[in-house]
């Protein structure tokens, strides 16, 4: 099929393609080919290759780091055009990847002694159904909590909430006050999941996805309790949440609009880039009456992963080599204030403070939409749910669109457990 | 006779590479996207025969239909206003008015700029600059952006589109107008066709041509609308602005169901030229001659 295309293409641009496509090696050396999904970290990770490439002789690395990368790496695909070493989110898309098998198992690769095994335990969770081997090393975490403006919360003398009770008081104190307790940002939908996966790791078990793959239970009954109190928080943000996105969010935030943020702390860059001097904290959102189940949603925000159709995987490992060096993951964890994956001393953004705890504890589950398939928009749902305000429309709706979707997968896993007994 | 065949070989060498270019970038790749659609492909790696379940998903598939009736809606609203306004705005800039040539071009404008530029702009004029407008003069019901209502953020689509389209429309108007020759008015004023009756008896039936073209070519670029959607709202506020484009695009590329949407592909591309052929149709069936 390849070869068919080619010869087609051959007789127009044949000529310019075949020059592009051929560009490794002139001088002898390694290319390989780094694609990671974050635009955010693109300095970081120019300032790397060019590292990279000043201490290596025998290895070109090349990093690109596109916007929207998921998309470019999926069209890529189609054409059976693969980087060497692709750098995603512990989400559904790699539960594809790995299902497609264009991923290759680096259980060989030594570097993985170094990572935090909880990390892995939740790559491995993200597997559709078990598969031998280890297919990604994750890189750095992000958490997911509540944002809020440090000097606000003291010259109020506001304390962080631990129950949804105290939640549900502190944002009444702030409204008393005449400042706005939270701002969403809507308009994007994919925002509309920030607080629903930080509720959602307390208030439903973290495997709810797989279960119902099993047919063991329905999200009609596991989110109910989720989606009520949800609504209970939009009376505390902006009048017309749905008018502003991610971006404007963010910026009124910075500019002290209001004292909270349910977002992650990937926003935190953002949020800096328009106030420099803002004194960030986050806390865990607490979701439940009781304060010993509060646990941090926490997941793979980047993670390597060497292609299938990688030839030189030595290069491979020698790129992992130095990208996770301590002395480059510490640059990282201080330019985008993430959780480093690998074990070791490393300091810490002062925004993560609040959810240091958790960290050190272990005390993590990973985001409830890394198991959501990305074809049945959650985020939509949610964002309709958030307008309507019906609870049991958008439930049935979960549900009904749950078995549609994942009809493939469902009948993949059903297929697993009658052979091998029981999917984890 | 072989300067005959000189002349067909000619045509021939200049026919040839274009039908093949033609056929490598358009009638392959749909061959190619037809034949995914009988598939569960995620666009990459593995996948199964499923025959004809993606295109019986698609009957049942919610989504799928009110991305549809968006669409259709959008289209047929948009058609409408496009073509009045520039019809009108045509008539304006085609009669004896000073600094034509400088509205002309002003009007032409909107066209030349990029599509996802003017929708960036009349996102910012949506989400901020319209709704303190309405709170300054005091208008309840723009006090909200109009793009976070799922029931009203069409109507935001409709005037970006429409907004940028009327611009090649009255260009194609302006030269229809100019086609219509000064004696039939002449001979018509005789008759005491003026005005409004002037324009229903003399000047439209001479530009149906134009009118046709217009048609055709504004409900087919609307109902492919993708580039405004993808500035302005992102399918949203909860899935109202999903056109059929970008439902394609987005759950095909971007979401992992390369296979069912491409079937849908297949099924609005059925539909596109049918809706096309049947404009045609309809509206060389009206054209008059001279």
């Amino acid at each position: 099929m390849k070869g068919k295309r080619v010869k087609c293409l051959g007789l127009a641009f044949g000529c310019a393609l075949s020059l592009l496509g051929c560009a490794s090696s002139a001088d002898g050396k390694v290319e390989i080919e780094i694609v990671q999904y974050k635009p955010e970290a693109a300095n970081y990770f120019k300032t790397v290759e060019d590292e990279f490439n000043a201490t290596h002789d025998d290895i070109h690395l090349t990093i690109s780091s596109p916007n929207d990368a998921t998309t470019i790496l999926k069209t890529r695909f189609i054409r059976e055009d693969y980087p060497d070493i692709i750098g995603i989110g512990g989400d559904i898309n790699y539960s594809y990847f790995v299902d497609a098998e264009i991923l290759s198992d680096i259980s060989d690769y030594q570097g993985i002694a170094n990572i935090n095994p909880g990390y892995l335990e939740i790559a491995e969770s993200l597997e559709l159904v078990p598969v031998e081997g280890t297919y990604i090393l994750p890189y750095v975490a992000n958490a997911a909590g509540v944002l809020y403006n440090r000097d606000m919360f003291e010259e109020h003398g506001w304390q962080i909430p631990e129950t949804w009770e105290e939640m549900l008081n502190l944002c009444g104190e702030i409204q008393a006050e005449g400042i706005l307790p939270f701002y969403f940002g809507f308009k994007d939908t994919w925002t509309c999941l920030a607080p629903w996966n930080a509720m959602a790791v307390e208030l439903s078990p973290s495997d709810t996805a797989k279960q119902v793959n099993k047919g063991a239970t329905t999200f009609t009954s596991e989110y109910r309790e989720l989606a009520e109190k949800y609504m209970q928080l939009l009376p505390y943000g902006p009048n017309d949440p749905f008018a502003y996105g991610y971006n404007d969010a963010c910026t009124a935030f910075a500019r002290g609009e209001s004292a909270m943020y349910p977002i992650g702390s990937y926003a935190t860059p953002q949020i800096l880039s328009v106030n420099p001097d803002l004194n960030i904290d986050s806390f865990v959102m607490p979701a439940s009456d009781n304060k010993e189940d509060r646990t941090l949603n926490s997941g793979i925000d980047l993670g390597f992963c060497v292609m299938e159709g990688c030839r030189n995987k030595e290069a491979a490992y020698e790129v992992l080599d130095f990208l996770y060096a301590d002395e480059n993951l510490q640059k990282y964890i201080d330019d985008q204030n993430a959780v480093p994956c690998k074990t070791g001393d490393f300091r810490l953004a002062s925004m993560l403070d609040g959810m240091l705890p958790f960290i050190e504890e272990g005390n993590m589950t990973d985001y409830q939409d890394h198991y959501y398939p990305s074809e049945m928009s959650v985020d939509a749902l949610l964002q309709t749910f958030l307008i309507e305000k019906d609870v049991d429309d958008f439930l049935t709706t979960f549900d009904t669109n749950w078995q549609r979707y994942n009809r493939d997968i469902i009948r993949m896993v059903q297929a697993y457990e009658a052979a091998h007994g029981n999917a984890n | 006779m072989k300067h005959e065949n000189d002349r067909k070989r000619t045509f021939l060498l200049i026919t040839i590479p274009i039908l093949a270019l033609f056929i490598c970038f358009n009638t392959i790749p749909l061959i190619r996207g037809a034949m995914y659609s009988f598939t569960n492909s995620r666009g990459f790696g593995s996948f199964e025969w499923v025959g004809f379940r993606n295109y019986a998903d698609l009957f049942t598939d919610s989504r799928v239909g009110k991305s549809y009736l968006f669409t259709v809606k959008l289209a047929l609203v948009t058609t409408i206003v496009v073509n009045v306004l520039s019809l009108i705005l045509a008539l304006g800039l085609n009669s004896k008015i000073r600094a034509k040539g400088f509205f002309r071009g002003a009007y032409f404008l909107p066209n030349i700029l990029g599509s996802l530029v003017v929708g960036y702009i009349f996102n910012y004029f949506f989400t901020y600059i319209l709704p303190a407008l309405a709170d300054m003069i005091g208008i309840e019901s723009l006090r909200s952006s109009i793009l976070s209502s799922p029931s009203r953020a069409w109507i935001g689509v409709m005037i970006v589109c429409a907004w940028q389209a009327i611009a090649m429309n009255t260009i194609i108007y302006i030269s229809g107008l100019q086609t219509v020759p000064e004696d039939v008015y002449e001979a018509g004023g005789l008759d005491g066709a003026t005005g409004w009756k002037r324009f229903r008896h003399l000047t439209f039936p001479l530009i149906i041509p134009f009118f046709s073209i217009n048609m055709v070519l504004s409900v087919k670029n609307f109902l492919m609308v993708f580039d405004q959607i993808v500035a302005l709202t992102k399918g949203g506020p909860s899935q109202s602005t999903e056109s059929i484009s970008y439902l394609i695009y987005n759950n095909g590329m971007a979401g992992g169901q390369f296979g069912f949407q491409s079937a849908n592909a297949v099924v609005f591309f059925i539909v596109i030229v049918v809706i096309s052929v049947a404009q045609m149709k309809f509206s060389s069936s009206k054209e008059e001659q001279l």
